[in-house]
Formats: structure tokens, sequence, C-alpha cells
């Protein structure tokens, strides 16, 4: 049946988990563009035999005439199928630029194709340059922290610090309030650790 | 017209629905593989996935007919107890398919018949949401179609959501200043 390996490509993204990308199927994805090629070949043939038949033919629906359409839309069905293949996996592609750093971890490149791997990348740039024009980390947490201090336990001996509100000793063991955006850097840094409750 | 690159509407309109042919067509011959006369013969009756089905009725090439999915059986059963019918099985996208069906095939029962069973199935996809363990709901999960699938996954999230609400965590941020309690004036 005509069309049913294009279904099958987007049967594969329905199954898989939303936000997550399977390995591109390029294998599968060949097969569907060579089947497009045989309904383009169809096509031409068909039409031609049409346009030999002369021009009064043409309007009259003959067989030549429906062949052609089927063969007209299985092909745009299937380029239907095709784009929303590779949209939906652009638009998880595009995700993964919000959310994870610029090098994209060894397990997510390889079911990339060369073509997405060239998205990502120039994509994540796009952001870059972006958050630099408008000069904000647009990556940080969506939710606002309900206080803008926390409690922190300073891990490691640092010495005394200036942070944007004061001047600390941060010694180790020292239990202290500091300003979110100040300790952060250091709690990534595995040098403090948050107190709760 | 739903949006071009979504899954589930491409989904919806590769079920099969039963057609039949007004017009020869020539040059197409994955229909019926048993001969290779590479061509369709007028009246022949096929299966076509509805995409195709939808262009050649519109053009009176070919006449679709009901799915069995919406026949007589089906709705006997729908009317005694829509909520254990399993639908899935005979079409996953139940609603979306008729909803694109009605008009062509222009049988006007098909509209009040779909909002009859997803009405009713409704009420039991919330209710099975909220209280179902996750052991019982897997065998009703069975009987869902695409879409009360996703219904019952955002009522259960919603669900989730409205117990952290209620259990746990303040409601209700107060400013740290207004918190402060007066002292008691000695």
């Amino acid at each position: 049946m005509y069309g049913k390996k294009a279904c099958e490509l987007v049967k594969e993204l329905s199954s898989s988990e939303p936000g997550q990308l399977a390995a591109f199927n390029s294998n599968l994805f060949a097969q569907v563009i060579e089947e497009c090629n045989f309904h383009f070949l169809q096509l031409q043939s068909l039409l031609s035999k049409v346009q030999g038949e002369g021009m009064e033919n043409q309007t009259a629906r003959n067989a030549d005439h429906f062949g052609a359409l089927i063969h007209h839309l299985s092909l745009v069905r299937d380029k239907r199928c095709l784009m929303a293949y590779v949209y939906n996996r652009a638009e998880v592609i595009r995700s993964f630029g919000w959310t994870i750093e610029p090098p994209l971890p060894e397990e997510i490149q390889e079911k990339l194709s060369s073509s997405e791997k060239e998205y990502s990348k120039n994509h994540s740039a796009t952001i870059k340059s972006y958050r630099s024009e408008v000069d904000l980390d647009l990556a940080v947490d969506m939710v606002p922290p309900k206080d803008p201090y926390i409690k922190v336990r300073v891990l490691d001996d640092i010495g005394t610090v200036a942070l944007s509100d004061q001047i600390a000793n941060l010694a180790r063991h020292a239990i202290l309030f500091l300003r979110r955006t100040d300790a952060e850097t250091y709690i990534s840094q595995g040098l403090m650790e948050e107190l709760t409750g | 017209m739903a949006q071009y690159y979504d899954i589930d509407d491409i989904l919806a309109e590769d079920e099969l629905v039963p057609a039949v042919f007004q017009e020869a067509a020539n040059g197409v011959g994955l229909f019926d593989s048993s001969d290779d006369a590479n061509k369709v013969e007028q009246g022949s009756k096929v299966e076509l996935p509805f995409w195709l089905a939808r262009e050649l009725h519109l053009r009176q090439a070919a006449a679709i007919n009901v799915p069995p999915c919406y026949n007589k059986k089906t709705r006997d059963e729908i009317e005694a107890d829509a909520a254990h019918v399993d639908l899935r099985n005979r079409c996953p996208h139940f609603y979306e398919l008729g909803h694109k069906i009605a008009p062509l095939v222009g049988d006007r029962t098909i509209g009040s018949f779909l909002l009859f069973a997803f009405q009713t199935r409704y009420k039991e996809v919330l209710i099975k949401a909220h209280t179902a363990a996750m052991a019982v709901a897997a065998k009703f999960l069975t009987l869902l179609t695409k879409e009360e699938t996703k219904l019952y996954e955002a009522a259960q999230s919603s669900m989730a959501a409205f117990k952290k609400w209620r259990m746990g965590g303040p409601r209700f941020q107060k400013a740290a200043v207004l918190g402060r309690k007066r002292k008691p004036i000695d």
C-alpha cells in the first residue's frame, strides 16, 4: 500500500517519549524518498501519456488521469510524513539548546543525523549570541527562588571573599546566609552545600 | 485544517476506510497484488487509507463507505455500556476519524453518536484517573483511544499536582516581612 513506509516513520515518532530522541532512522527515511522517486516517475509517465492523447482528453477524466492523481496524492502524503518527521525532531533538538550546555553529550550526538548535528550547533550558537546581546542568562531556572538568600555550609577553606553584598570569611564548616546568586557558583563547584529545613 | 506537522493528525488519516472506485485508474498496482494488470477497475472495492480516500471521494473517483467502527453493532455496544467498549482495538483514532469522515459520507448520526460516546466515556476516564490504582488501571487503559489516553494522563497529572498542593508545601508565600509576629508588649 502506498504511503505505508512514510507512516511507519511517523509512528516511530509518536511511540517515543515526549522530549526524547530516538536514533535517526536513515534507512527508512531513504526508503521513503525512494518511494517518492518511484511515484514521481509514474506520475511523469502518466502525465506525458495524458498530454500525448491531446487536449480534448485532458479535461475528460480518464483512467490515466486518476492514476496520476493517486500518485500525486501519495507524493504529497509522503512529503507530509517526511516533513513531520524532520520538523518534530528539530523541535526536540531546539529544546536541547535551552536545557543542555552547548556540546551535546555523546549519547545524544550519535542519535542525530549529520544535518541535525549542524542544526543543533548553529541553534545553540544563535542562542548564545542572543544571550550576549540582551545581556541576560536566559537558561536559569524559570521558577523564581523563594528567598534571595540561602543558608549554606562551606565545605572547604576558601578564604575571605568579596561577595556582591558583603565581604565574607568563607572558612571551612562555616554556616552562613549568602545571596543565592553568589552561592550558586560555589555550589556547582562543590565548595558549598545548601542547607534546607 | 489541523496543523500540518501534527503527528496524531497524520496517523489518524492513515486509518483504513472501505471505498469503492467509481472510475478506473491506470498505473496503480499495489491495491490488489493478485493480478498484475497494474490497473484498478471501476467498481472494485478496496480499503484505502483515509488521506487517499478523501481526495478521491472529493473528486468523485471513489465513494467512501462508513468504516465498520461506526456501524450498528458498535453503536449498540456503546449505548449499552460505553465505558467498556474496546475502542482502541476498533480504531485508535476513533473520534478524529469520525470527525473527518462525517461530512464526507453525509451520515448525520455520526456526529451525535461520537458526542454521546465521548461524554459517557469521558466521565469514566476521569473517575478512573482520579481513583484507580495503577495496577487496576492498566487493563482499563487498553480500551482507550489515543485521545482518551492523553486525557487520562492529563487527569492523573493534575490530580498528582492537586495532592502535592494540598499535602505539602506552603500554599501561599507570604512576604517574609508580613509573616513576622508582633512582639508581645510587656
